[in-house]
């Protein structure tokens, strides 16, 4: 797709086409394995197998230092796996080179951190704009039009030349998704996107993201604390011990039950206990 | 989206010089000090070479108007071996020097010389000289003195004498006329208009006028009469004894010298060749002006990286937000390169033109001329030396952007896992 060229009309559910077929699969990993070298080598992943289909919203959840991050590192080329493959839209990640894995990550993912980390510097319009100007040297008044108009849609009109120390948490962090969206990109990768905001602000930027990840059909990718936020996505994958399962809806919520009273009643995770007492 | 999705290639340094402006302008203070720092070695190196090569060109202008630029003569000649001489004794000396008779060392046929001198390329000007050595007395006392012999208007040419005049005049000499330095008028208590007399080697004499009293302020210069009066005086007929040549470059005397020898059968002596220890003297000067400037512009590249470097660290996280997004290593390699060749633009610009106003006003700082009648002269005798004014800003341009590409390296290389943990 040409700079400029508007996104081909999708289906207003990417998971399934027209036909009523599951969309295709955008991310997939085989057998990854991700250990951290060291004196002592700290073995994060232990062989996650996943697949994500176009448009989908998928909440990654675990505790702390499971290793979410890692994952989200790897699907989005920004780290490089011990073992196995990262796939994405048929591309075997370990076929690229530097200069590739850049173009890849300009072109394919779109990333939403925890912190919005726009640039001080720049205004929101202009964060917004830099993944345009990277890959581009320049924007097109299409593609200007474009992002603005997904900045109002955002609610971020009057905010255009505010630089992000003039923002809010909120409006920095909606500004921040804009950007990932800059260059149409058919994955969104978010690392605790509404960790670093009040609840409000948090639930804002939620609905924003699930109703962008919609209306541009784009595959969702989010790490959680929030169960309230993970059970409205489409799928909920938990890592655990290194390894990624999926959870149904009522194993979540079963799940989230039993850690506020402080036992589990994940049939699952309850047998997981049982194994490793 | 798809796979396989083709896009444009990148194109242009957009991103770069967006970026690399933006860091400069929002840099503030720590941009202005790396400014100032390329602007200080800027300033070093037009001041110095201005001072250092100014003073050179005003000492070797003085030098080269008191004296020919090539001096055309008959060769001494070479000290033989006594072992080549037929007949000579045996003795722990192992050579004797042959003196030429005062006939030998005329130059009768100077008019064919002087064509084919002028000839040269280089040459500007020929001019066929008695030099001779007299005693000049007034009142029974005589002082040696050096005699020079030539047509006035061509021997202004040469080495200037009316610049100097601290009385009367040199120009429209008469043949029984000459012009003295203020040492032997002194000496002899001398005057415009006062009669002495000027006596050859040779024992001959002649009453003479002083016709006019010049300094250059180089000790006891030369008494100037006329080309025919020291030709009669010192008994030459039509010969000359000198053949003064004044050339276009003086830099080149010593090429143009030996090209005077394959061409005619004299000696050619270059003014350089001549005074070996002066041109010494200024070779270590040029030397001392090229090690300052080397090390002012050594010392600001490492006051410009550390800056860079300090920089590169302070913006870790954005250069891992820009590769997150896409920036490839060389587009984050050449926004520092950018940067530096800002600061190398703006601080050798600033630089050139407040050296070159700094260089300007010390030159025209004036003191009183040391020669009697002179306007006065230089305090500092600068010069603005644009080929030096060029150099000083490329090699301060080249400095900063290679202090810049290290820290640019380093910067390209940083993970954005890492940065941003």
């Amino acid at each position: 797709m040409s700079a400029g060229t508007p996104r081909a009309v999708l289906p207003p559910d990417r998971r399934t086409d027209e036909s009523g077929r599951p969309g295709p699969v955008v991310i997939e990993t085989r057998d990854l394995r991700k250990t951290y070298a060291g004196k002592v080598p700290v073995p994060v992943l232990h062989g996650v197998e996943l697949e994500i289909r176009a448009g989908e919203f998928v909440a990654i959840i675990g505790q702390s230092g499971s290793g979410k991050t890692t994952l989200l590192n790897l699907l989005g080329a920004l780290d490089t796996p011990t073992a196995g493959a990262v796939v994405i839209n048929g591309v075997d990640l370990a076929t690229l080179d530097e200069d590739g894995l850049a173009d890849f990550r300009s072109d394919e993912i779109g990333f939403v951190f925890q912190f919005h980390y726009l640039l001080d510097e720049f205004s929101c319009l202009e964060n917004v704009l830099m993944p345009i100007v990277i890959r581009y040297g320049g924007v097109t008044g299409a593609q200007r039009a474009r992002v603005v108009g997904l900045l109002r849609r955002v609610g971020l009109d009057a905010e255009l030349d505010k630089r992000p120390g003039e923002m809010s948490g909120g409006q920095n962090q909606r500004c921040a998704i804009v950007r990932a969206l800059a260059n149409e990109p058919g994955i969104i990768l978010a690392d605790e996107p509404t960790g670093n905001l009040d609840s409000r602000a948090g639930e804002e930027v939620f609905a924003l993201m699930r109703e962008m990840s919609r209306e541009q059909g784009v595959a969702f990718v989010m790490i959680t604390h929030d169960d309230r936020l993970a059970h409205v996505a489409d799928r909920i994958l938990l890592i655990e011990d290194g390894r990624v399962r999926e959870l149904a809806k009522s194993q979540h919520r079963a799940r989230t039950a039993g850690t506020l009273l402080g036992v589990t009643s994940d049939p699952t995770a309850q047998a997981e206990h049982g194994a490793q007492a | 989206m798809t796979s396989g999705r083709s896009r444009a290639h990148r194109r242009g340094l957009g991103f770069e010089i967006r970026v690399a402006t933006r860091h400069l302008r929002s840099g503030g203070g720590q941009t202005w000090l790396t400014v100032s720092a390329v602007a200080a070695a800027v300033i070093i190196v037009i001041f110095v070479t201005g001072l250092i090569f100014g003073l050179q060109q005003k000492l070797t202008d003085l030098l080269t108007e008191a004296i020919p630029h090539v001096t055309v003569r008959v060769a001494d000649p070479r000290p033989t071996p006594l072992a080549e001489v037929p007949g000579a004794p045996p003795g722990p000396s192992s050579s004797r020097l042959e003196q030429l008779a005062p006939q030998q060392k005329d130059i009768d046929d100077w008019p064919r010389v002087a064509a084919t001198i002028r000839a040269v390329p280089g040459v500007i000007l020929v001019n066929p000289v008695v030099r001779q050595q007299g005693f000049v007395s007034k009142g029974g006392h005589a002082i040696g003195v050096g005699v020079v012999g030539a047509d006035p208007t061509l021997q202004e040419e040469v080495t200037p004498i009316s610049r100097y005049m601290v009385a009367g005049r040199y120009r429209g000499l008469a043949s029984d006329e000459i012009v003295v330095d203020t040492e032997l008028a002194k000496d002899l208590n001398l005057a415009v208009g006062e009669r002495v007399r000027l006596m050859s080697n040779t024992g001959a004499s002649d009453a003479f006028t002083v016709a006019g009293i010049y300094s250059r302020g180089q000790g006891r210069g030369d008494a100037y009469v006329t080309l025919r009066t020291a030709q009669s005086l010192f008994g030459l007929g039509t010969a000359v004894n000198v053949v003064f040549v004044k050339l276009r470059d003086i830099y080149r005397a010593d090429q143009i010298a030996d090209q005077i020898m394959g061409l005619v059968p004299y000696e050619a002596r270059s003014w350089s060749r001549e005074f070996p220890v002066f041109l010494d003297r200024l070779r270590m000067q040029a030397a001392t002006a090229y090690l300052i400037s080397g090390f002012s512009l050594v010392a600001s590249a490492f006051a410009i990286a550390s800056v860079l470097i300090v920089s590169v660290l302070q913006k870790s996280k954005q250069i891992g937000i820009l590769k997150a997004i896409g920036a490839r290593r060389r587009q984050i390699l050449r926004i520092f390169v950018l940067e530096g060749l800002g600061i190398a633009l703006a601080g050798s610009t600033v630089g050139a033109t407040v050296g070159t106003l700094i260089v300007y006003f010390l030159g025209r700082i004036e003191q009183p001329a040391y020669r009697p009648g002179q306007p006065p002269e230089q305090y500092f005798p600068v010069a603005i030396l644009p080929a030096y004014i060029g150099l000083a800003v490329g090699a301060a341009i080249i400095a900063t952007v290679l202090a810049a590409y290290l820290p640019s390296r380093r910067a390209a290389r940083l993970n954005p896992v890492d940065v941003m943990r």
